[in-house]
C-alpha cells in the first residue's frame, strides 16, 4: 500500500521534474540534428558541390525562412495534412470496427484475413500509378493512397488489440452482467483493446504521412511532396532540401504529439 | 445504514462430473463427481493440490463451463450460464482498467439497471466498507495489488449476489497484505451474509476463514473430506486445537499430493504457506 508521504510528495516530485525531463528527451534530437549539419558543412568545404547539387546548410535554413514568410510551406503543409487527416480518418471508420470483428469472431477473420495478407504486402506507393488512372490528379487518388498506407497498420493493431485481451477480463464482464456477446463486445472488448487502438491511430499516421509525401512527388501541383518535386525540376537543391526538413520535423512531431495522447490514455487504461 | 436486500442462497452440487477431450481424443476425467449442499450464508472453503479439479468447479459454478453430467442449482435454479447473481472474484483482480475505481464497483450494478443514483450509493458504501472511499475516482493502476483486491471484493459485493465465487483471491499478494484481506473478507461477510465458495491451497486461510472446509482429491477432483470449524471468529489459527486440525489436513494433503505427483514425500515436507 502506498505511505501519506510518497502521495504528498508527488506534486512537488511532478513539478520540478518536468522541464528537466522535456529538456533531457530532447538532448538526443538536439546531438542528432548538430551532427548532421556539421557533417554536411564539412562535406560542402571538402567537395565544394555545384549548389544546385548541395548547398550550404546556411542557404538551406535561408529559403527555409524564406517558405515560412511567404506562406508557402504553411500551404503545402496545409493541402498535405489535410489529405493525411481525412484519409486517416476514413481509414479509422473502416479499419477499427472490421478489426474489432476480426478479432472476435474467428469465422469473420478465416473469411477476411486472406484478402490482408495477399495485399498488405503491396506497398502503398505502388498504388499510385492505379490511383492515377482511376482518379487522375485530383484529390480523391492522393486520399486513396494514404487510405491504403493507414488501412493495414490501424486493422492489424486493432485484431492484436482484440485478440490480446486477457480472458479473466472477459470472464469478469460476464459474471458482472455482460451475458449477451454483444453486450461484451461493448463494455469490455472494445475498452480493453483501446490502447492497442491508439497505437494503430499513431503508427497509421506515420505511414500515412510517408505515403502522402510520395503520391504528391508524382501527382500534385501542392503538398510537401510538390513542394520537392518541384524543388527538383527547377535545379533548387536548396528547397528540395527546407522541404525535406519539413517533411521531416512535422513527422516528428505528429508522432510526439500521439506518443503524448498514448501515454495519457496509457495512464488511464493501465 | 444501508442494509442488503436479500441474502446468499444455499447452493446444491449433485453429481456434477466434468470431463474434457484431449486433441488426441483422449477422455480426461477433471472432476467429480462431487456432491455438496451449501447452506445459504455458509463460508465454504475449498482446498486441494494443484490440478485437482477445484478450479474447474469453480468455473462450472460461474456458469463458464457446462458440466458433463449432474447439475448445480442456487436457490433451487439450475446454472445455466454467468450471472451477476453469482459474483466472483479472481486471483488476478480482473479489475477493469479503463474504468475508475467507482466505475469499477458500478460495473456490475449498471448491468443490474440499478438507477445511477441508487447505483453510486451502493458502490460508494461498498467502497466505504473496504476502506477505499477516498479512492473512489482514482485510476485502477494507482492503487497497490491489495487495494485492487479490495475494489474487487466490493465489486462482487455490491451486486449482493446469491453466491459469491472466491478462486485462490489471496494467492498473488504478500503474507501481510493477505492476512489483512482475510479479516477483511470476514468483517463484511459477516455483516452481509453471502453464500461463499472459496478456493484456497492455503490450509491455515482456510482454517481461518471457514464455517466448513472440503479437502478435494487429486484428479479427478473428489470431496476426499470435510471439516466443520466451529470456533468462534475472529480465530487463533495458533491454538492448539486448529494447530491440531490443520496437522490432519496437512495429512490428508500429503497423501494426495503424494498421488499426483506419483512420488513418496517426505512427512514434513508441509510447511509451504
Amino acid at each position: 500500500m502506498r505511505s501519506r508521504a510518497a502521495t504528498s510528495a508527488a506534486p512537488f516530485a511532478t513539478t520540478v521534474r518536468i522541464p528537466f525531463a522535456a529538456t533531457a528527451r530532447s538532448l538526443p534530437f538536439l546531438y542528432a540534428a548538430v551532427t548532421i549539419v556539421l557533417i554536411w558543412q564539412f562535406v560542402v568545404i571538402l567537395t565544394k558541390p555545384d549548389p544546385s547539387v548541395l548547398p550550404q546548410p546556411i542557404t538551406v535554413a535561408w529559403t527555409l525562412g524564406h517558405l515560412l514568410r511567404d506562406g508557402e510551406l504553411g500551404l503545402d503543409t496545409a493541402y498535405s495534412l489535410g489529405r493525411v487527416i481525412s484519409a486517416w480518418l476514413l481509414s479509422a471508420i473502416v479499419a477499427i470496427p472490421l478489426g474489432l470483428l476480426m478479432g472476435s469472431s474467428r469465422r469473420l477473420e478465416r473469411l477476411i484475413n486472406p484478402f490482408v495478407e495477399l495485399l498488405r504486402p503491396i506497398s502503398p506507393l505502388a498504388w499510385i500509378p492505379l490511383a492515377i488512372l482511376w482518379f487522375g490528379i485530383g484529390e480523391s487518388g492522393k486520399i486513396f493512397v494514404v487510405f491504403i498506407g493507414t488501412f493495414f497498420p490501424m486493422l492489424l493493431s486493432t485484431i492484436a488489440g482484440v485478440k490480446g485481451i486477457d480472458p479473466i477480463l472477459l470472464h469478469a464482464g460476464q459474471v458482472f452482467g455482460c451475458t449477451t456477446r454483444v453486450a461484451l463486445f461493448l463494455r469490455v472488448m472494445v475498452p480493453a483493446s483501446m490502447p492497442s487502438i491508439v497505437v494503430g491511430l499513431r503508427v497509421a499516421f506515420g505511414t500515412g504521412w510517408a505515403a502522402i509525401i510520395a503520391a504528391e512527388l508524382v501527382a500534385a501541383h501542392t503538398g510537401l511532396g510538390y513542394l520537392i518535386a518541384n524543388g527538383m525540376d527547377i535545379l533548387r537543391a536548396d528547397e528540395v532540401l527546407a522541404g525535406m526538413i519539413a517533411i521531416g520535423v512535422l513527422g516528428f512531431l505528429f508522432d510526439t504529439f500521439f506518443r503524448y495522447l498514448q501515454g495519457r490514455y496509457a495512464r488511464n487504461a493501465g | 445504514m444501508m442494509t442488503a436486500t436479500n441474502t446468499g442462497k444455499p447452493l446444491r452440487i449433485a453429481g456434477l462430473t466434468k470431463t474434457y477431450e484431449t486433441r488426441s481424443g483422449e477422455t480426461v476425467e477433471a472432476l467429480g463427481p462431487v456432491s455438496v449442499d451449501v447452506e445459504a450464508g455458509e463460508f465454504l472453503v475449498i482446498v486441494g493440490p494443484t490440478g485437482c479439479g477445484k478450479s474447474t468447479l469453480l468455473q462450472v459454478l460461474a456458469g463458464f463451463l457446462k458440466p458433463t453430467a449432474g447439475a448445480a442449482l442456487v436457490g433451487g435454479q439450475p446454472i445455466t450460464g454467468p450471472s451477476v447473481d453469482r459474483s466472483m472474484v479472481f486471483q488476478s483482480y480482473a479489475l477493469f482498467p479503463w474504468l475508475s475505481v467507482l466505475e469499477n464497483v458500478e460495473f456490475g450494478l449498471a448491468r443490474k439497471e440499478i438507477p445511477p443514483r441508487r447505483r453510486r450509493e451502493l458502490a460508494l458504501h461498498h467502497l466505504r466498507l473496504v476502506g477505499l472511499h477516498d479512492f473512489a475516482n482514482k485510476s485502477i493502476d494507482e492503487l497497490s495489488g491489495g487495494m485492487k483486491q479490495r475494489v474487487a471484493i466490493a465489486r462482487a459485493f455490491a451486486v449482493e449476489p446469491s453466491i459469491m465465487l472466491m478462486d485462490e483471491p489471496f494467492g498473488a499478494l504478500d503474507a501481510l497484505t493477505r492476512r489483512f484481506l482475510q479479516r477483511e473478507l470476514l468483517r463484511i461477510w459477516q455483516e452481509q451474509r453471502r453464500t461463499v465458495v472459496f478456493i484456497t491451497h492455503s490450509v491455515i486461510e482456510a482454517i481461518f476463514l471457514a464455517d466448513r472446509i472440503l479437502v478435494m482429491s487429486s484428479r479427478p477432483g473428489r470431496i476426499k473430506a470435510e471439516w466443520r470449524v466451529d470456533a468462534p471468529r475472529p480465530r487463533d489459527v495458533t491454538s492448539e486445537e486448529l494447530r491440531g486440525l490443520e496437522r490432519e489436513i496437512y495429512a490428508l494433503l500429503d497423501e494426495e499430493l503424494a498421488k499426483s505427483f506419483d512420488i513418496e514425500l517426505s512427512a514434513g515436507a508441509s510447511a509451504g504457506e
